[in-house]
């Protein structure tokens, strides 16, 4: 399977490696609030991920988070199910390249 | 230490030149280290907390020059961090542009009814968030500069403001005059109509003298009268109106209201004769003809303000009470106070005893009614 290829501004780099470890903890936080079906809790953390994703360079962060964020508030099980996997896979197979 | 390690280490980061400090409230810290790096790289020092009691907190102890507030914080709205922040007057100014992720057309709204100064979208566009920040830096420099410019000439006013007033009265009223500039206003502008204090002083066979001394000597002496007398008149927040010829004018209960002032145009009284007696001594040991200073004081309702024309202005006293006082001073004897009726009531307590002398009823020059004179020797 192919890595999701991002590119980071080189002056960020110093920050990516506490940006990528907030966003194994946030895929977990999400796991845990989809197991509850704390669709507030889950709404919130798609708002964040929407917000931070795209800031950094990683535009598909954004992208999900917003998926997220619209499937929380309809309160989407399903659809939210597979906007979190969708999210581990992309997290695991990320690649990073600064320039 | 680098910007990143700074900000993980304490949340704040302080480049050595930055003149420009800006606090970042987001609970995201990937998101404020974000926008810090940023900041960092622009050369401002930046501070980060998390939520808006810490943005409270941290403004109180010091006020940065830009404040990046989120609008979903875990504690209060951005909205209303801002609503706070621009409802105070001595935080109104610090420009605030909320960050937010939120589309829609009420946020906005709602920021600008909360006083916000810009808005900048999530996700943070690096160009976007540099123009925007340097553009209300660029304000709040300009805008710092026209203060300290309104200030520096703020202080030339009053520097000139004492220095005008500084000619009738003592250094320590002028400068409560330029520290109370509204009462300096109302006290020195419109004439108005006052309850005063008039004690006149002149120096007694001093014109006679005049004829058989040198000009030069004249003047010289006139000095030493003229500033042991004002130096007397000011040690008792007397204030000089005019000076002519031998004669000098102090009023009292003015510009500033003095309940003790027919106490202190005594007190006046008595500091001139005795601060002028040594003089008087030595001029009488070179030879001169025996003199000493007679003084008058009186009481009543008086006009004060700036009188003259655009070209020439005095600030003036104007009434009964002056004309009375200047009359008593005529009739002293060298080293007398004369003191009208109303005077001598408010003083009597604190003149010495057996040194009073009742002189009745006496017709003033230009008087319709005789005054109740009394005679003292301090």
């Amino acid at each position: 399977m192919s890595a999701y290829k991002v590119k980071v501004d080189k002056d960020l780099e110093d920050l990516i490696p506490t940006f990528m470890s907030n966003r194994r903890k946030e895929l977990d936080a999400l796991r845990v609030a989809l197991a509850a079906a704390d669709f507030e809790q889950l709404r919130q953390l798609g708002h964040r991920m929407r917000g931070v994703g795209n800031s950094y360079g990683f535009d598909d962060i954004t992208d999900i988070g917003k998926l997220i964020e619209e499937g929380a508030r309809s309160g989407d099980k399903a659809a939210l199910e597979k906007h979190i996997a969708q999210y581990g896979d992309y997290l695991s197979r990320v690649e990073i390249a600064y320039e | 230490m680098s910007a990143v390690t700074d900000l993980a280490a304490t949340g704040q980061y302080a480049p050595a030149r930055a003149g420009f400090r800006v606090l970042v409230v987001d609970d995201d810290p990937d998101m404020a280290g974000y926008l810090a790096l940023l900041l960092a790289s622009e050369d401002m020092a930046v501070d980060c907390v998390p939520d808006g009691k810490s943005a409270a907190g941290a403004i109180l102890k010091s006020a940065p020059d830009l404040v990046l507030l989120d609008v979903l914080l875990p504690d209060t709205s951005g909205f209303e961090v801002c609503r706070r922040l621009k409802r105070d007057p001595a935080t109104a100014l610090i420009p605030v542009v909320l960050v937010t992720a939120l589309e829609d057309h009420e946020s906005r709204v709602n920021g600008i009814q909360a006083g916000a100064d810009d808005f900048l979208s999530k996700p943070v566009r690096r160009e976007e968030l540099i123009a925007r920040v340097q553009t209300l830096r660029r304000l709040h420099e300009t805008r710092r500069e026209l203060e300290a410019r309104r200030l520096a000439a703020e202080v030339q006013r009053k520097e000139a403001i004492r220095k005008a007033f500084s000619r009738y009265v003592s250094p320590r009223l002028a400068e409560r005059i330029v520290g109370e500039l509204g009462s300096e206003q109302a006290a020195f502008g419109d004439a108005h109509r006052l309850h005063v204090v008039a004690l006149f002083a002149d120096l007694r066979g001093f014109t006679r003298l005049t004829e058989s001394v040198e000009v030069g000597e004249v003047v010289g002496m006139l000095n030493e009268y003229f500033s042991v007398i004002t130096e007397a008149a000011y040690r008792n927040e007397g204030t000089i109106f005019s000076m002519a010829g031998d004669s000098l004018l102090v009023g009292f209960n003015v510009p500033f209201p003095q309940p003790d002032a027919p106490v202190r145009a005594w007190r006046t009284a008595q500091d001139m004769i005795g601060s002028f007696a040594p003089v008087l001594a030595r001029w009488t040991q070179r030879g001169g003809m025996p003199t000493g200073i007679g003084l008058g004081i009186a009481s009543g309702e008086a006009i004060v303000g700036n009188i003259g024309s655009p070209h020439y202005m005095n600030y003036t006293v104007i009434g009964d009470a002056i004309n009375t006082a200047a009359r008593l001073t005529q009739m002293a004897n060298a080293g007398e106070v004369l003191v009208s009726g109303a005077v001598h009531e408010a003083i009597r307590g604190v003149l010495p005893a057996g040194r009073v002398e009742a002189r009745g009823d006496v017709a003033l020059r230009g008087k319709s009614e005789p005054v109740a004179v009394y005679a003292v020797r301090p």
